[in-house]
């Protein structure tokens, strides 16, 4: 065996040799092999194993460059994933997963793990619409960021992982009764396409997929890069790009133990990777941050770390006269994308019990019993496009961890509210008995679809909301004016010449859909670009 | 990591919280609430840890500001009758300020998540996981368990699973041993 050959199932094409695992796993550094200060020469670090910097790192190795992937957290093997949806959150999450915004407390997620968020997402790949692109195009003056340009970069991105829609054998009765619901009220849905082969229903995505069927960056695009020459250094965090006038000339930081919450003691040994280029992929919200403590780096146009935006997601559960059994079916199988224009997308969801039901209302018996509900339960919710709610992201003291500003728009909130009440409509003409629609300040419980209109009024209060946002973008943004964008659009920041941005902290806008399919594609552009340009 | 008076605070919101003889068949005071968050606090980072700390502290002594209905209203918490911890955390569920409320949710989602997450009441709600074998794909093949060398991967080419050629769950199909065990063990 040896030289090129391709995957019939993956439509992977790679280089493979007789022992490619043992030359792949001399690639590989953990924690436990870390025993002294180190430096390393390439051609790319890559800051960030997430969707986007394992899609960059793959691509500029199998075109022949010298690529370090850098990652501060573990990779996870299918025996480390923990099946308590609160631990699992305290082991894969920055922050013990309890990372807030402050301004309007919210919810909000960044994955600590070898694949980034992609392991612990529901792995929803949903292209924009061409209206997202025009918005970004005339607002951002962009010319090539459109789906006539991106679309060969998602469609290579599909190919490579199986991204397919949910097949009807694992959507469960939860997804399914959502798709009856869009049909009883003539509201088009879709079963939602993801980067998954062989899913068997266990609705764990969230913790970890046991079937490794989800095609998480950990078990699909760094194999891959692996294969194709990259080296992967797990568990080091970068404190530091280094530069030189108008160039960086590579990143240092600290080797860092698992799960010690990236700072203090956890810290060890020091490590230096010098390099021709740098690619951040480290999130919207640690890019930046990155930059302040890199003497305020790429940051001539003031507005790194600004322009904040999530897609602020709210949930309601119904309840049906018999039995759902939700914890069987895919995490999130059934979508609509009717409404995108009114600003919001439906999803069927499931997640671990207990954090579904933080929503329920009261306690004591009341609670209990809807605990009781749970099996006869399906939960939808809305994401929305909250272009007008902006904040921005600040640096704490002697810490990598983001401060997060973000205040929710009143027009923001007027679309959270519609999301609601068609959501509370949608679970009625599905049949179902009862909603709780997991608002203070209005009844705790529906019976009727007539009740539901509340639910669209100025007595839903924006602090009675129970929101939460783990979609997060535009604090390094794209704009074609070097004044009022951090990067241009193939990704390179304006300020220096071989410093480049990769992940949803370039989008100009919110997308209106899950974003890491566009990530991966604008990622995917970027790679190309910057392979021509070393 | 939790000391006594913080185990006692669980243990009396805990009561109050989720009472015996509900729909689930673990009461709160049964649940091992305290040592499920002890061993959350161990995981999480300390900066995280010392806020859940700091609000069972606050909780325990919230009864100055929101007292408990009858005389002697305002002891600590957990000294309070169970009529009395009723009537202080229904004043703070319902307080107009979301701050207080955001209090009450935050508290009441940390106990949540051990309660409703005991195997045994998962289990008898039919929500445990499911019993899956462990697949074996690249990951496992070119990264060790979590502390653990390169040089301790067990696996080889010849272990690699394919969830394709699997096919989707049964529905009815059994559940992880561990709920199904605790389920067993709570009866």
């Amino acid at each position: 065996m040896g030289g090129s050959t391709t995957s019939e199932e993956s439509g992977q094409t790679i280089s493979a040799s007789e022992d490619w695992v043992g030359t792949a796993r001399e690639r590989v550094r953990v924690f436990a092999q870390y025993d002294a200060a180190f430096e390393e020469e390439a051609d790319v670090v890559v800051v960030g194993s997430g969707p986007c910097g394992a899609v960059v790192t793959y691509e500029l190795a199998a075109a022949g460059h010298d690529v370090i992937l850098l990652e501060e957290g573990p990779p996870f093997t299918v025996r480390d994933f923990e099946l308590d949806g609160n631990l699992s959150m305290t082991r894969t999450m920055r922050e013990g997963g309890l990372r807030m915004t402050r301004g309007t407390i919210m919810p909000t997620m960044q994955a600590i793990a070898l694949g980034g968020g992609s392991l612990v997402n529901s792995a929803i790949c949903v292209r924009p619409p061409d209206s997202v692109f025009d918005r970004w195009a005339t607002g951002f003056d962009l010319e090539r960021t459109d789906r006539a340009h991106l679309d060969p970069h998602f469609d290579a991105i599909a190919e490579f992982l199986g991204i397919a829609p949910t097949p009807d054998a694992v959507q469960g009765r939860r997804n399914l009764l959502f798709r009856d619901a869009c049909d009883a009220m003539g509201v088009s849905s879709e079963p939602i396409e993801r980067n998954v082969r062989g899913c068997r229903g266990s609705g764990e995505c969230f913790t970890g997929c046991r079937s490794r069927a989800k095609q998480s960056m950990d078990v699909s695009y760094i194999p891959a890069a692996l294969r194709a020459g990259a080296r992967v250094m797990t568990s080091v965090q970068v404190q530091q790009i280094r530069h030189s006038g108008r160039r960086v000339t590579g990143v240092s930081g600290q080797v860092i133990a698992p799960f010690s919450g990236g700072s203090g003691g956890g810290r060890s040994h020091r490590f230096r990777i010098n390099a021709k280029a740098v690619v951040l992929a480290a999130g919207c919200t640690a890019t930046p941050v990155l930059l302040r403590h890199s003497d305020n780096l790429a940051n001539a146009s003031g507005q790194a770390g600004e322009n904040l935006q999530f897609h602020p997601g709210a949930a309601i559960a119904g309840v049906f006269p018999e039995r759902v059994d939700p914890q069987f079916g895919a995490t999130q199988g059934y979508q609509s994308l009717a409404f995108l224009d009114e600003g919001f997308k439906l999803e069927s969801l499931w997640a671990p019990p207990p954090l579904l039901s933080m929503r329920f209302p009261g306690f004591g018996p009341e609670l209990q019993a809807h605990f009781g509900e749970l099996p006869q339960m399906a939960i939808w919710d809305a994401i929305v496009s909250a272009n007008r709610s902006v904040g921005r992201v600040k640096t704490r003291w002697r810490s990598l961890d983001p401060v997060l500003h973000w205040r929710i728009h009143p027009e923001d909130v007027a679309i959270i509210r519609r999301s609601l009440h068609v959501l509370a409509q949608l679970f009625f003409a599905a049949g179902a008995s009862k909603v709780l629609p997991g608002v203070h300040g209005i009844a705790d419980v529906m019976t009727r679809v007539e009740e539901t209109q509340i639910l669209d009024s100025e007595a839903v209060r924006p602090e009675n909301l129970v929101i939460g946002g783990n979609h997060v973008f535009c604090t390094t943004r794209m704009h074609g004016d070097p004044r009022r964008g951090v990067v241009d659009e193939d990704g390179r920041c304006h300020d220096l010449e071989n410093l480049y941005i990769a992940d949803t902290g370039i989008f100009p806008q919110c997308p209106s859909v899950n974003p890491m399919f566009t990530g991966m594609a604008l990622a995917r552009r970027l790679a190309l670009v910057l392979s021509e340009r070393l | 990591m939790l000391h006594r008076g913080e185990a006692s605070f669980i243990v009396s919101a805990a009561e109050v919280l989720f009472p015996g003889g509900g729909a689930l068949p673990v009461a709160g005071v049964d649940a091992h609430l305290p040592h499920y968050v002890d061993r959350h606090l161990a995981a999480l980072p300390r900066a995280k840890r010392l806020q859940i700390r700091a609000l069972f502290g606050l909780f325990e002594h919230l009864t100055l500001l929101f007292p408990g209905d009858g005389p002697g209203g305002r002891r600590r918490f957990s000294k309070l009758s169970a009529a009395a911890r009723v009537s202080v955390l229904s004043r703070i569920e319902d307080h107009q300020n979301e701050l207080v409320r955001t209090l009450f949710m935050a508290l009441r989602a940390v106990l949540v998540l051990g309660y409703l997450g005991h195997p045994a009441n998962l289990n008898d709600l039919g929500l445990a996981p499911f019993e899956i074998e462990f697949a074996v794909s690249d990951a496992e093949l070119l990264f060790p368990r979590i502390g653990g060398l390169v040089s301790s991967i067990g696996f080889d080419e010849s272990d690699r699973t394919d969830p394709v050629s699997l096919g989707p769950l049964d529905p009815n199909g059994p559940r992880h041993r561990a709920y199904v065990r605790s389920g067993r063990d709570s009866r």
